[in-house]
């Protein structure tokens, strides 16, 4: 499954890194993240809950960061495999400066395989658009919440 | 005798069917009976590591849980089902057959890992995501066609490449006929695979009685005998410590002939272990990866003709898709090289085939068994041919039929059954004539259709040929009794699952008895009934079984009018048996009924002459010659709704013959089902693999299987040409109506569409597909 968007969040691209840098906020982005636990400077290791149609359980898995040029690119290298089913994948995330703030570009492919990729595909392509919207929300929520911080 | 055989009877099973009196697998209840259920593997190819039930054996209610280290050394790979023929001069083969559970490396998504036992499904369920799995997945080979490449992944390590087969078959000098020919056309044709979809899925229940040192197995099996005979060997057990019993079976198809599933071999093995019966019913998902499947080649073919549509040549370039494993040697696609060659006069043919493991699921024969394959190729080619020659494609079909003075004929190439491929009977020209008349070819083609164009309606036509090998042997056998409440039994080995045997070999019997088709008991598949014989397959009920059920009778026959004749002190000839009765043919009342010639022919005392057999009974046993080869045509009329796609299908025509129709209830029957199952083939149900040999469409929401609303009404016509190979001259219909569906539907659609260079060449289409081929593929629907 291809994985592409985009997204422009009020701030400047060296606030929108730190924020998507921090496991913190990534832990509250993805609804259904029960942990996430920074291993070493790249690399994180978690579980999710996650419900696909009729498909849902727990994954737990592992990301790792690479390719970082700060504060603008890197690539995430991912997989995982729980109950219902298993993942596989890798993307990149660019930071561009734009009049409004910072426009956050992200492209990806994933596998899927098991129950989740034989009983959920027709599924899969809304539920991963759908939770990426939420994501975004969620960071653009935190993204507020650190400004206001720095303010302070 | 009273014509019994050819009547139009109703069902004598169908009062227990449908008000549920009818013994499915998953009605059999034992006392402590445990539930096993299967962890299976998600990926599809992948080192083994480890597998660690330890959890598992923790969870309240679970008794046992098995990997293939439990198994010992009653873990080995599967015997396989069909050996390779020896009758083809340099046949390449490598068996790789499946194993019970994955020891070392897992080769396709579904294959299981590990038993859990439990008392009850839902806790042997839970307890399947107890267990901890240690593998490393591995590139997938999930494409035929880069399968051969230097580079690909391995399925079988052990193996130079992922070949599991090559056969070259030659007829005539097509080398020579392409040199002579007006017009050469080659065409790359790909077909896809589905699902049997039966409505009953697999299962099995399986119960060791120590006191009685008794196996039985209750197994959805289309295949008792066989199943029994492996089961006794593999496990040490004497064939009569082994009772198999395949009841009713909601629907066969192919997959439930293959054999020895690893849950057959699973659940007998952990019964024998753990003296409990066991039960095991697969679930639907289960089905779609862990039953076999069928389809799945990549043909590239050249078609040698005169100008004026003579057919000099046919070359056929091939690949066929065993899957993970090749238990089933080569029947598939010997019957696709069989079939490609149709009704058909081709005086050269040169078929290459290669068979390739991939990272699939197993395939093994489903309803058609390559002969679908076969006539969509051999048939796109004579359409492809009539336009490009300007020939009506009805007129190029009769120019190249074979002529009826021709038969028994021999295609000079072999068959599934090892054997040269030699057409028994067949009269091709009636078959086409009526189908034409009865769809109204001529006035369709000349005035509708234009009309109907002319205000944009896509209306098309389509008509095919095919033939159909069937009835294949070895033999089968049966046993008729007359007991002495009057009633026959009649028993024989093949299994059911649908085809109305309580009634066509009750039919059969009653007519050589003179007794009510309702009073003839059938049993079918249980081998403590009758244990000689191999299984329901390859069309084969109605003339291997139905034809030694006749000789059982007949035998019985002739017994009832030896005894009546010394009771009645009458000679044979002026007997006759009707109602029930042997009566003297000139004073009805001069008579004795079935019942009480059984009671005499058992008496319990006094002296009998050296040598006679007691009761009225006899057993016997039929094994044809070669196959009985039927045939056909159908033809359709359909209308492509360019907005969204969809084919309605307006008129659809069989005309059969499958010589002496039995019964034309259920002849018809099998017709309309498998015309069903055709057009799922055609247009609806396709397996979708993504590159990581994952299935994506693995249940009844994504896979479409047609409903009654997507099957048109059936105009059924039969010619009848008898197979001179069986004294009832009967040939198989259990496939046919399935066979030439496909090759039809793509025609239809073809001539509907009307554009120019539009061809399809591939099965099945989909409303996206069609969408694509119209419109390019580069199009976003």
């Amino acid at each position: 499954m291809k994985i592409e968007g985009e997204h422009v969040f009020n701030g400047s691209r060296e606030d929108v890194w730190a924020m998507v840098r921090d496991p913190e906020v990534l832990a509250t982005m993805l609804p259904g993240t029960t942990n996430l636990n920074q291993l070493s400077e790249n690399e994180y290791e978690g579980a999710i809950n996650l419900r696909v149609g009729p498909i849902s359980g727990g994954f737990s898995g592992r990301i790792v960061v690479e390719d970082e040029v700060p504060p603008e690119h890197c690539k995430l290298v991912a997989e995982g495999e729980g109950r219902p089913g298993f993942f596989k994948g890798s993307g990149t995330v660019d930071l561009i400066e734009v009049d409004a703030g910072t426009l956050m570009k992200y492209e990806g492919e994933i596998q899927i395989g098991g129950k989740l990729a034989s009983i959920g595909q027709r599924l899969i392509d809304m539920t991963s658009k759908t939770m990426i919207r939420q994501g975004m929300k969620v960071l653009d929520a935190a993204l507020e919440e650190r400004k206001a911080n720095v303010m302070d | 005798m009273a014509k019994l055989i050819g009547k139009r009877i109703t069902r004598n099973e169908d009062p227990r069917l449908l008000t549920g009196q009818a013994l499915f697998v998953d009605d059999v209840e034992l006392p402590g009976m445990l539930h096993a259920a299967f962890l299976r593997s998600e990926y599809a190819h992948a080192k083994l590591k480890g597998v660690d039930v330890s959890a598992a054996l923790e969870r309240p209610g679970v008794i046992a849980a098995f990997t293939a280290e439990d198994m010992g050394d009653a873990w080995s790979p599967g015997p396989p089902l069909v050996i390779p023929p020896p009758t083809i001069e340099d046949v390449e083969f490598y068996t790789r057959t499946q194993v019970p559970l994955v020891k070392d490396k897992i080769r396709h998504a579904g294959e299981p890992l590990a038993i859990v036992i439990a008392e009850s499904r839902y806790i042997a369920e839970d307890a399947l995501d107890d267990i901890v799995v240690d593998l490393e997945p591995l590139d997938v080979v999930a494409d035929i066609e880069r399968a051969l490449d230097p580079d690909s992944p391995l399925v079988h390590d052990d193996l130079e490449s992922n070949l599991a087969a090559h056969l070259v078959q030659e007829k005539g000098d097509y080398a020579a006929a392409r040199e002579q020919a007006d017009k050469v056309i080659r065409r790359r044709i790909v077909i896809e695979r589905g699902i049997a979809g039966a409505m009953e899925n697999r299962g099995i229940v399986a119960s060791w009685d120590n006191k009685q040192q008794q196996l039985t197995v209750w197994d959805t099996t289309q295949s008792p005998i066989p199943i029994r005979n492996g089961l006794a060997s593999m496990f040490g057990l004497s064939e009569h410590q082994v009772r198999v019993i395949a009841p009713f079976v909601g629907g066969g198809f192919g997959p439930k002939i293959m054999m020895f599933y690893p849950e057959e071999v699973l659940l007998t093995w952990s019964t024998l272990r753990m003296g409990k019966p066991i039960k095991w019913i697969e679930d639907r998902r289960e089905n779609f990866y862990a039953t076999t499947q069928e389809r799945g080649q990549v043909h590239d073919v050249e078609l040698a003709l005169t100008n004026d549509g003579r057919i000099l040549g046919l070359s056929d370039d091939f690949l066929h898709d065993t899957g993970a494993y090749d238990p089933y040697g080569l029947t598939i696609p010997l019957n696709t090289q069989c079939h490609a060659l149709g009704p058909y006069d081709i005086p050269s043919y040169s078929s290459d085939l290669k068979v390739i493991f991939t990272n699939m699921t197993l395939t093994t024969p489903v309803r058609g068994a390559g002969r679908p394959q076969g006539v969509f190729v051999i048939e796109r080619m004579l359409d492809i041919a009539a336009k490009e020659l300007g020939i009506d494609r009805a007129e190029i079909r009769k120019r190249n039929y074979l002529p009826k003075d021709v038969f028994p004929y021999d295609n000079l190439i072999i068959d599934q059954a090892f054997s040269s491929f030699v057409i028994d009977s067949g009269d091709y020209l009636p078959a086409m004539e009526k189908a034409l008349e009865m769809i109204e070819y001529e006035k369709f083609t000349q005035e509708e259709q234009p009309k109907l164009r002319e205000e944009g309606r896509r209306v098309g036509i389509g008509v095919v040929s095919f033939i159909e090998t069937t009835g294949v042997g070895p033999y089968e056998g049966a046993r008729v009794t007359i007991e002495s409440s009057g009633k026959v039994s009649t028993a024989t080995g093949v299994g059911t699952q649908g085809q109305g045997h309580f009634t066509v070999f009750a039919q059969i019997v009653a007519e050589q008895l003179g007794v009510d088709v309702r009073d003839v008991h059938l049993v079918t598949g249980d081998t403590a009934q009758f244990h000689w014989g191999t299984g329901t397959f390859a069309s084969r009920g109605a003339v291997v079984a139905a034809n030694a059920v006749n000789a059982a009778a007949s035998i019985v026959r002739g017994k009832v009018l030896e005894l009546a004749s010394e009771l009645l002190e009458t000679p044979e000839e002026e007997l006759e048996l009707e109602d029930g009765v042997v009566r003297v043919a000139d004073i009805p009342t001069k008579s004795m009924s079935l019942g009480e010639l059984a009671q005499r022919a058992n008496p319990l005392r006094g002296a009998v002459e050296p040598g006679t057999e007691p009761g009225l009974e006899a057993t016997a046993y039929f094994g044809p010659k070669y196959g009985a080869t039927a045939f056909g045509t159908h033809a359709m009329i359909v209308e492509v709704d360019l907005e969204t796609m969809m084919v309605e299908i307006k008129r659809y025509i069989v005309v059969e013959d499958c010589g002496t129709v039995l019964n034309p209830l259920i002849v018809d029957g099998q017709l309309h089902g498998g015309v069903a199952l055709g057009i799922g083939n055609s247009f609806y149900e396709k397996l979708v693999f993504d590159e990581n040999g994952q299935l994506l469409n693995a249940s009844f929401a994504d896979y479409l299987i047609p409903t009654a609303a997507e099957i048109p009404r059936i105009e059924i016509a039969h010619q009848v040409t008898p197979s001179p190979l069986n004294p009832l001259g009967s040939k198989g219909v259990g496939e046919a109506g399935a066979i030439p569906v496909p090759a039809l539907f793509a025609q239809a659609v073809e001539n509907a569409l009307g554009v120019d260079g539009l061809e399809i060449l591939e099965s099945p289409l989909s409303p996206q597909r069609l969408f694509e081929l119209l419109h390019g593929e580069e199009t976003e629907a």
